[in-house]
């Protein structure tokens, strides 16, 4: 226990103090906290990058469920041929790693036009996200009663409307699963935001916070007041949501 | 009723379309990349053949990274898992309240979803030789013989960055093994009380041989994950001292970025999709038991 | 219900769309000043340049230092290129020439006289066989910074001039009980300085040049091991931990008076004045690297100045140019001065009184420096510094020699001279 939280505590004492303060004793606590710090913090950046991660993470995860939802849903329940093959073709993502893509990527963003943009992180989180987003909600939609939807189907609904009305509704409890799982992957990625990335304008917290460090002129205690900052709305979401973060995350059981 | 049928299909072509586009493409294009040379700022390719595999077989540097990948991934199961699994079974044990059992459940895995780089420049600051926390703690209790530059060290930089990792990951496989507790049948509990079994023979007897699958499943995870790390190192050591600390993931963007020879790096690639994608079947088939 | 489906695809379609077309005149900028005062000292130079021609928008981007250099790189090869971006001069500016990504601004240059605003010695960087490729914006040279009341303190009352003075005075220094010079070596850039100075030192010139171009060097001068034995001797005067420290921990070091002297870059000096302790400033002096009795020119200074390029694919070469000679002339390099303290190339820029003495000296050297040589990283080719950094940092932590590091750096020599 206090292994995991001093640390915690540690930063979050020294991102309180004067520069001066930190080298002369890390260990003290701080004459007077020193709130600046994390003024400096966010004006040197965080605003910024803050905005970013907001942006990036909502639309890519707004589209990955959305295009995932559909896809699980019709390769569950609607009349499709080659489904086995277009479940594993999809599913079969999960198995390679982003790594092995990163260079041809660049390569193919570059031809694109849209290195250096939003796009290029948005796209690619939205592709690595669906083979993991499809395989926690098809288990779903597999395995719910079909009831409902037959009565539907006689009233002369559609199935698009049969989806909307019916199906999204009771599966609420998979879509905060996949979105919140998907979440945390996006708004903590790092390598295709520093490869893909270049302008200090578009980057995310995760990249900005390590090009932070890098300037000639590192400012210490602000630094320290970043990894707070970066790493507070994360916690403040699982405080509040502990369930169904566990239940999004042991559902997977893939690393981010 | 033919046009309806027709329609279901744009359900999927989306999904599917991005799948192809930029996971199944980019992979395919890697294998054929890693036998060209180039470079990015101009466009002339050359072919090369096997050159890049033979070059990277030939140096040094790109077996201390897959050693550093193995030996990651080696400490990573025997804490996360073994650890882990320790620790789940106190939890869920009834050794204390379940009140308290929450709390301390929470708190592990809270690392667990603090970005890599925010948990990396924590680090990085507590191994800071002159105000770092550990040298600090060192000095506190009187093992100052034991302080060093614990990321500059070639002797401990490797390890150190290894002993983040499970600070970090440690809760988060603990939880997903108090998950598959929680889901064994308590009856199978009272009758062994009945025998008279303490709670040591209950956890070997019963808990563990319980969780098997999963026990399978996050160790083929914590494997794989150990040949995908690449933040961490970046941003500790950025693969120093003395590339000491180099793993596949930094060896192939120094090669593809900072040298500038994509083609070489989309060899490393190569070799980091074999691993990974090999150790991925095994996944897929512990799910299907599971 | 299709109308749905259509709206879905079109956001499908939405992300892979490309841009808009622009109406005005736009050029993008990119430098590497990620942190105040700086950022808006580029800011202001844009604005400034908006107002004077209404129909240029700037667009800026910057890259942090540290990821700069391979950024840039692979940023050139996109279509998202800037049209006026920050450089080293040197070779790896040179590269970026052959590949035909520069452009040659000489013409532009002469047409109204404006080369000759500029100081010459501080333009011969920027000079690729025989063309003008950039213009610098500001100055940078490497000197010795030491704390005048600890030299004092120590009893030594000149700085010293020889590498023997020098030792001595470490000697001395080390005396009082502490580690003389200050040193962050974590990023090994802060060892390149180092070695630059001293192989240009115990080598002769032509050699150094030749062994720099990767497409010939050969490194295999023993006068490189003798410099590696001059650093050697360096060693037990650095602070602790030197390989795990960030240049500029030490360099906090420096101000609290933990260390006598380091080795520093000009432009810190206006850093150590706005983030020092109180006074700081005034209590310090400077002098170049010691002269050594090697065969290389010794009144020659390490640092180069750093400036800034344009895109030969730009689309509005007329506005480019024209920016990069604002960004550069004698207007912006007076707010550059007052805003940063630091120095463009512009010749007479400042009169004496109107600076710091210790900004001003150094400044001198700089200017009447018979030659300035080319900071090591970022001369060499990429794999070369690669192998040379990492035995370097090793020498440092004394676990090998002079010769081993000599035979490593010739071995990758060999290695990439085969590439060309």
């Amino acid at each position: 226990m206090l292994i995991i939280f001093y640390p915690l505590f540690w930063i979050i004492m020294n991102s309180l103090k004067t520069s001066t303060e930190l080298f002369i004793n890390s260990f003290a606590l701080p004459e007077k906290p020193l709130f600046q710090n994390y003024i400096d913090a966010w004006n040197m950046g965080f605003s910024k990058f803050f905005f970013n991660s907001i942006l990036v993470t909502a639309s890519s995860v707004a589209v990955t469920v959305l295009l995932s939802a559909f896809c699980a849903y019709a390769l569950a329940r609607l009349d499709i041929k080659f489904k086995n093959l277009i479940l594993y073709l999809i599913i079969g993502g999960l198995l390679l790693s982003p790594h092995s893509a990163l260079i041809s990527l660049y390569k193919i963003f570059d031809a694109l036009n849209i290195y250096n943009t939003y796009f290029a992180m948005i796209v690619p989180y939205i592709a690595f996200r669906i083979p993991f987003a499809v395989f926690l909600m098809y288990g779903y939609f597999k395995d719910f009663p079909g009831d409902l939807e037959d009565a539907a189907r006689i009233d002369g609904c559609s199935t698009l409307k049969i989806f909307m009305r019916i199906v999204m509704p009771i599966s609420k409890p998979i879509i905060a699963a996949t979105t919140i799982v998907s979440s945390i992957f996006t708004w903590n990625e790092f390598i295709f935001a520093l490869v893909f990335i270049e302008s200090e304008e578009l980057v995310t917290i995760p990249v900005g916070l390590s090009r932070f460090r890098d300037a000639l002129q590192t400012n210490w205690t602000g630094m320290m007041a970043g990894i707070v900052l970066a790493s507070l709305p994360m916690i403040i979401a699982f405080l509040f949501m502990s369930k169904s973060f566990i239940r999004g995350l042991t559902a997977g059981s893939v690393k981010g | 009723m033919n046009k309806k049928k027709y329609f279901n299909y744009f359900y999927v072509i989306p999904a599917i379309l991005f799948v192809l586009i930029f996971v199944y493409f980019p992979i395919i294009m890697n294998f054929y990349n890693s036998f060209f040379r180039m470079t990015s700022y101009s466009d002339t390719k050359t072919f090369v053949g096997f050159a890049h595999y033979i070059k990277m077989f030939n140096d040094p540097i790109f077996y201390t990274a897959i050693k550093n990948n193995f030996l990651y991934a080696g400490f990573s199961i025997l804490f996360q898992v073994g650890l882990g699994m320790i620790l789940a079974i106190l939890l869920e044990g009834r050794f204390i309240g379940k009140r308290i059992g929450t709390f301390f459940r929470n708190s592990l895995f809270i690392p667990s979803i603090i970005s890599i780089p925010a948990v990396a420049l924590l680090w990085y600051f507590i191994y800071n030789p002159q105000i770092g926390l550990l040298n600090g703690m060192l000095d506190l209790v009187g093992l100052e013989q034991l302080k060093t530059a614990w990321l500059a060290n070639p002797k401990t930089a490797i390890y150190s960055v290894i002993m983040m990792s499970q600070w970090q990951y440690t809760g988060y496989i603990m939880v997903l093994l108090i998950v598959s507790i929680q889901k064994i049948p308590k009856e199978l509990y009272e009758s062994a009380v009945i025998d008279g079994a303490n709670e040591f023979q209950k956890a070997i007897y019963i808990t563990i041989p319980s969780i098997k699958s999963m026990l399978a499943v996050t160790t083929i995870i914590t494997f794989i994950g150990s040949f995908k790390l690449f933040s961490e190192i970046f941003i500790m050591t950025g693969g120093g001292p003395y590339n000491t600390t180099q793993v596949l993931g930094t060896y192939m963007y120094r090669a593809a970025f900072k040298f500038d020879e994509m083609g070489f790096g989309s060899a490393v690639a190569v070799i980091i999709f074999a691993i990974t994608f090999a150790i991925s079947i095994f996944q897929l088939k512990s799910f299907k038991t599971t | 219900m299709s109308k749905k489906v259509l709206a879905i695809l079109l956001v499908v379609a939405f992300v892979f769309s490309s841009f808009v077309l622009a109406e005005t005149v736009n050029l993008k900028l990119l430098h590497r000043w990620t942190q105040e005062p700086d950022k808006s000292f580029f800011e202001e130079v844009v604005k400034e340049f908006e107002a004077m021609h209404p129909d240029v928008n700037v667009d800026i981007q910057t890259v942090s230092n540290d990821s700069f250099k391979e950024k840039i790189t692979v940023m050139l090869g996109t279509a998202d290129a800037p049209d006026i971006f920050f450089t080293w001069p040197g070779e790896f500016t040179n590269r970026f020439i052959r590949a035909g990504r520069v452009m040659d601004i000489t013409s532009y240059m002469l047409e109204d006289g404006s080369m000759f605003e500029y100081v010459g010695s501080q333009l011969i960087p920027f000079v690729y066989q025989g063309a003008l490729y950039g213009l610098p914006y500001r100055l940078d040279g490497k000197v010795f910074v030491y704390n005048k009341e600890m030299f004092a303190k120590a009893g030594i009352d000149k700085a010293p001039e020889t590498l023997d003075e020098f030792m001595e005075d470490l000697e001395k220094l080390a005396a009082l009980g502490m580690k003389p010079i200050a040193f962050g070596n974590e990023r090994p850039w802060a060892v390149s300085h180092y070695i630059a100075a001293l192989n240009q030192k115990s080598v002769p010139e032509d050699v150094w040049e030749k062994d720099i171009d990767p497409a010939v060097g050969t490194w295999s001068h023993p006068g490189y091991v003798e410099a590696l034995h001059i650093y050697e001797d360096l060693v037990p005067y650095f602070n602790d931990y030197t390989n795990a420290l960030k240049h500029d921990q030490a360099r906090v070091a420096f101000m609290q008076g933990q260390h006598a002297m380091m080795y520093l870059e000009i432009v810190e000096i206006p850093e150590i004045g706005r983030n020092g302790p109180e006074g700081f400033i005034d209590k310090i002096g400077a002098f170049p690297f010691p002269a050594t009795d090697g065969p290389g020119n010794q009144s020659y200074l390490v640092g180069y100045p750093e400036g800034f390029v344009v895109n030969s694919n730009t689309k509005h070469p007329e506005e480019a140019v024209a920016f990069l000679k604002f960004l550069t002339g004698r207007q912006m390099g007076r707010l550059e001065l007052e805003r940063l303290g630091w120095f463009n190339g512009i010749k007479n820029l400042v009169t004496p009184d109107e600076v710091k003495p210790i900004i001003y000296e150094t400044t001198q050297l700089i200017l009447n420096s018979d030659r300035m040589v080319n900071w090591l990283d970022s001369s060499l080719h990429a794999k070369i510094w690669a192998v040379y950094s990492v035995e370097l940092q090793k020498l440092t932590d004394k676990v090998t020699t002079p010769e081993k590091v000599m035979e490593a750096v010739k071995k990758i020599a060999t290695e990439v001279r085969k590439e060309f």
